[in-house]
C-alpha cells in the first residue's frame, strides 16, 4: 500500500499543531508569528489575537517578564539556545500555567530574518512537587533550628558570687544549624558549677541531633563524679561505641566558687581566656588533647588547673569568635585579648556584646558561640 | 584582595587611552558588553569587571552587608577607579549599573568625563504620579521565579555549545556560563536592585550624559528613560529602534553608533 505524497506533509502538520508541547516561533524581538493548537489550547489564547501582535514575554507573570529580560534573552543572545527555564505563562482567564521553556535562536541572514523557536511545557504538576521539595528542605532547617534552640534554652545558674552570661549567634548565611553549643550547670548544691561550650561536626538536624546527645552524655558522666580528663575519656568511649560525635571539639570546666578551682580539659578546642584583676588578660594552654574521639579512647586526656582570685572572669568560646574569613586566627585571638582587657571593668554581659560588635556581621560564615563567667570580686 | 581579582576586571586596548568603563546589570555579567566594547578598544582604555557575586568576580567577597544599596556598588566602581588609577573616565552602564554610575559619579564628579546609560531607571515600583513600571507584588514574582529557576540553576545555566554555528569563537567562552550565580545572592541582587529609588541622585551629577532608551522596554520603559533625561541636568537622549531592554546584545551596531556619536559630540 503506497501512501498519498501529502499524506506525509499531512503529518509532518499535525505533529506541529497537535504535538505533546507548545509551541511559539517568534521574531527577534519576540514579536509572535506563529503558534501551535497545543498552545492554544493549553492556555487559550487565540492564535489571531497573538500573531504579529503580542510579544513572547508579554505572555508571562511580571516577575517572569524581568527573568526573561534579564536572564533569558541575554542567554538567548549570546548562546543561541536556552534550555528548561521555569516560567509562568498568563492564560486568557487570567490564570497561571507554571511552564518550563526551550529555545533555539535562528540568526537571520539576507535571505531571511533571524526568529526564536520555543517549545513549552506544562509543568504544573512538576512545579508542585517542586515547591513541595523547597518546602520540605525549609521545613528541615526549621526543625533543626528549633531542636538547637530547645537545647541552648533553659535557665543559666545564678548565685551572689556569680556572674554568668552567654551569647550564642547562629551562622548568617545558609539556612541550616550550625554545631556550636553551651552548657553551664550546678554540679553539687551551689558549690561547684559546671561549664562546656563544644562545636560538633556538621550542620543541620544531625548536627543538632549530635550535640543534644554530647550534651546528655556530659550531663550524665558528671554526675559520676569524675575529674574533667576522666571524664573526656568517658566521652570518647561513648562516642567511638555509639559513632557520635567524632572529631567535635569540647572545653569542659569545674569551677568552684568556694575556692576558685577552675578545673578544665580541652579537647581539640581552643583555650579559655583568663582575666584576673589587674593583670593582662593570658589563654590558658594547659590541658590540651586531641578532639573527641579522633583517635579512638586511648585514656590520654590531661587537664590543668588554674586558682583565681576573686572578681577574675573566665571566658569559653567556639573559633567562630576568633577565626574568620579577614582575620587569621593569632590575630583574632589577640583582638579578643584587648578587648577583654579594655572591658575588664564593665559586666560580663557588656563584655560579651564588645567581644560580638567587632566581629563583622558578615565575615561570620561560622557559628559564634562564647560563655563568660566571672566571681564577684571582694567586698 | 586587589579589585582585579575581586571584581574580575579584563582590560584591553591603548593603557594611556581614555578609560571606558563598562558595567553590566542585573542578571549576567561582563559577556553582555562582548559585541559593544571590541568598537572601542583601538583607542580606549576598555574596562570590564564582574560585579561582585556575578561571573567571575570573587563571591567569597560578597557581603550581604556592603552590597545592602546600590552605593557598595557604586564603591567598587569608585574603588576600581582608584586601584586602576582612571581618571577622566568614559562610564557605561547597563540598566541598574546605570544607576550605580550616577551613584559613583555623584560622590567623585571629578573622576568622569561622560557617563553611557543604557534603559536606566532611578525606581521600577509605581509611585503615585511615577510610573515605573512594575508593583510590589511584580517584584515578589520576580524573587519567585528566581527561586523556582534555583532546582534546575545548575542544568539551566550550564554550558551549551549548541546554536552557534555562526560564531564558533564562542565555544571556548562558554564553559563559563554567563548568567550563573548562586541564587541567594541572586535574589539579594534583585531586591536591592528593584526596590531602590534613585530619583532624587539625578539632579545631583552634571556630568555630560547618554540615555540610551530601547522600544517597548519592560524594565525600563520610555517614560522612565524620558524622567531620567529629564533630570539630568547635563545628558541627551537617543532613542534606539531596537526593542527589549539588551539593545547591547539585541542590537550592538546602533548602541555602537549612539555612543561614537555621544563621545564626539
Amino acid at each position: 500500500m503506497s501512501r498519498e505524497p501529502d499524506s506525509l506533509e499531512n503529518t509532518g502538520e499535525d505533529l506541529f499543531e497537535d504535538a505533546p508541547c507548545g509551541h511559539v516561533s517568534t521574531r527577534l524581538d519576540g514579536t509572535i508569528v506563529r503558534i501551535n493548537r497545543t498552545f492554544e489550547e493549553w492556555t487559550g489564547l487565540a492564535r489571531e489575537e497573538l500573531m504579529e501582535a503580542r510579544r513572547f514575554q508579554d505572555l508571562l507573570s511580571p516577575g517572569g517578564r524581568i527573568y526573561y529580560e534579564t536572564h533569558y534573552a541575554p542567554l538567548l543572545h549570546m548562546q543561541g539556545s536556552v534550555r528548561a527555564v521555569a516560567v509562568e505563562i498568563v492564560r486568557a482567564d487570567g490564570s497561571r500555567m507554571p511552564a518550563l521553556i526551550n529555545s533555539t535562536l535562528r540568526r537571520g541572514d539576507a535571505e531571511r530574518p533571524g526568529e526564536v523557536w520555543t517549545s513549552v511545557f506544562d509543568a504544573t504538576d512538576r512545579r508542585g512537587y517542586e515547591d513541595e521539595l523547597l518546602r520540605a528542605s525549609k521545613r528541615e532547617q526549621e526543625v533543626g533550628r528549633r531542636l538547637q534552640r530547645s537545647m541552648l534554652s533553659g535557665a543559666l545558674p545564678s548565685a551572689s558570687e556569680l556572674e554568668l552570661d552567654v551569647v550564642y549567634r547562629p551562622a548568617e548565611k545558609g539556612m541550616e544549624v550550625g554545631g556550636d553549643w553551651f552548657d553551664a550547670f550546678w554540679i553539687d548544691d551551689g558549690g561547684t558549677i559546671a561549664l562546656v561550650v563544644g562545636d560538633v561536626v556538621g550542620h543541620g538536624i544531625d548536627a543538632a541531633a549530635t550535640m543534644g546527645q554530647v550534651r546528655s552524655a556530659i550531663r550524665a558522666l558528671v554526675s559520676t563524679g569524675l575529674t574533667p580528663a576522666a571524664l573526656l575519656e568517658r566521652l570518647d568511649e561513648y562516642a567511638w561505641r555509639h559513632q557520635v560525635g567524632k572529631m567535635s571539639t569540647i572545653v569542659f570546666a569545674e569551677l568552684s566558687l568556694g575556692t576558685g578551682a577552675f578545673r578544665f580539659a580541652c579537647a581539640g578546642h581552643p583555650p579559655p581566656l583568663l582575666a584576673f584583676p589587674g593583670q593582662e588578660p593570658r589563654f590558658a594552654w594547659g590541658g590540651r588533647s586531641a578532639p573527641l574521639d579522633a583517635y579512638g579512647f586511648d585514656g590520654s586526656r590531661s587537664e590543668a588547673v588554674e586558682s583565681l582570685p576573686q572578681g577574675s572572669t573566665v571566658l569559653l568560646y567556639t573559633d567562630g569568635l576568633v577565626e574568620h574569613r579577614a582575620q587569621r586566627l593569632d590575630d583574632g585571638m589577640e583582638r579578643m585579648r584587648s578587648v577583654v582587657a579594655a572591658h575588664h571593668s564593665k559586666t560580663v554581659s557588656t563584655l560579651l556584646s564588645r567581644l560580638m560588635r567587632d566581629v563583622p556581621d558578615a565575615e561570620h560564615g561560622d557559628d559564634i558561640c562564647a560563655l563568660a563567667v566571672r566571681l564577684a570580686p571582694a567586698d | 584582595m586587589g579589585v582585579r581579582t575581586r571584581n574580575h576586571v579584563v582590560e584591553h586596548g591603548p593603557q594611556d587611552g581614555q578609560p571606558m568603563l563598562f558595567a553590566h546589570g542585573f542578571g549576567c555579567d561582563q559577556t553582555m558588553w562582548r559585541y559593544v566594547w571590541p568598537a572601542f578598544a583601538e583607542d580606549h582604555r576598555v574596562v570590564l569587571f564582574d560585579h561582585v557575586g556575578f561571573g567571575n568576580s570573587d563571591h567569597s567577597a560578597w557581603d550581604p552587608h556592603r552590597y545592602a544599596s546600590l552605593e557598595g556598588y557604586a564603591e567598587d566602581i569608585l574603588e576600581i577607579c582608584r586601584q586602576l588609577d582612571l581618571g577622566d573616565v568614559v562610564f557605561v552602564g547597563h540598566s541598574v549599573s546605570s544607576m550605580i554610575g550616577v551613584l559613583a559619579a555623584a560622590a567623585e564628579p571629578e573622576r568622569f568625563a561622560r557617563l553611557v546609560l543604557v534603559g536606566p531607571s532611578p525606581r521600577y515600583i509605581d509611585d503615585e504620579d511615577y510610573v515605573g513600571g512594575f508593583t510590589r507584588d511584580d517584584i515578589d514574582g520576580l524573587l519567585q521565579s528566581l527561586e523556582s529557576n534555583y532546582l534546575g540553576w545548575s542544568s539551566t545555566m550550564a554550558p551549551m555549545i549548541m546554536g552557534n554555528e555562526n560564531r564558533p569563537e564562542l565555544s571556548e567562552e562558554l564553559t563559563n556560563s554567563f548568567c550563573r550565580t548562586d541564587p541567594e545572592i541572586a535574589a539579594h541582587f534583585a531586591r536591592v536592585t528593584f526596590l531602590s529609588d534613585n530619583r532624587d541622585d539625578l539632579s545631583r551629577v552634571a556630568t555630560p550624559s547618554l540615555v540610551l532608551q530601547c522600544a517597548e522596554d519592560a524594565i525600563a520603559p520610555e517614560a522612565v528613560g524620558a524622567y531620567v533625561h529629564d533630570r539630568l541636568p547635563n545628558s541627551s537622549y537617543v532613542a534606539l529602534n531596537a526593542t527589549g531592554h539588551c539593545p547591547n546584545l539585541s542590537a550592538p551596531d546602533e548602541t555602537v553608533a549612539s555612543i561614537e556619536a555621544f563621545l564626539a559630540e
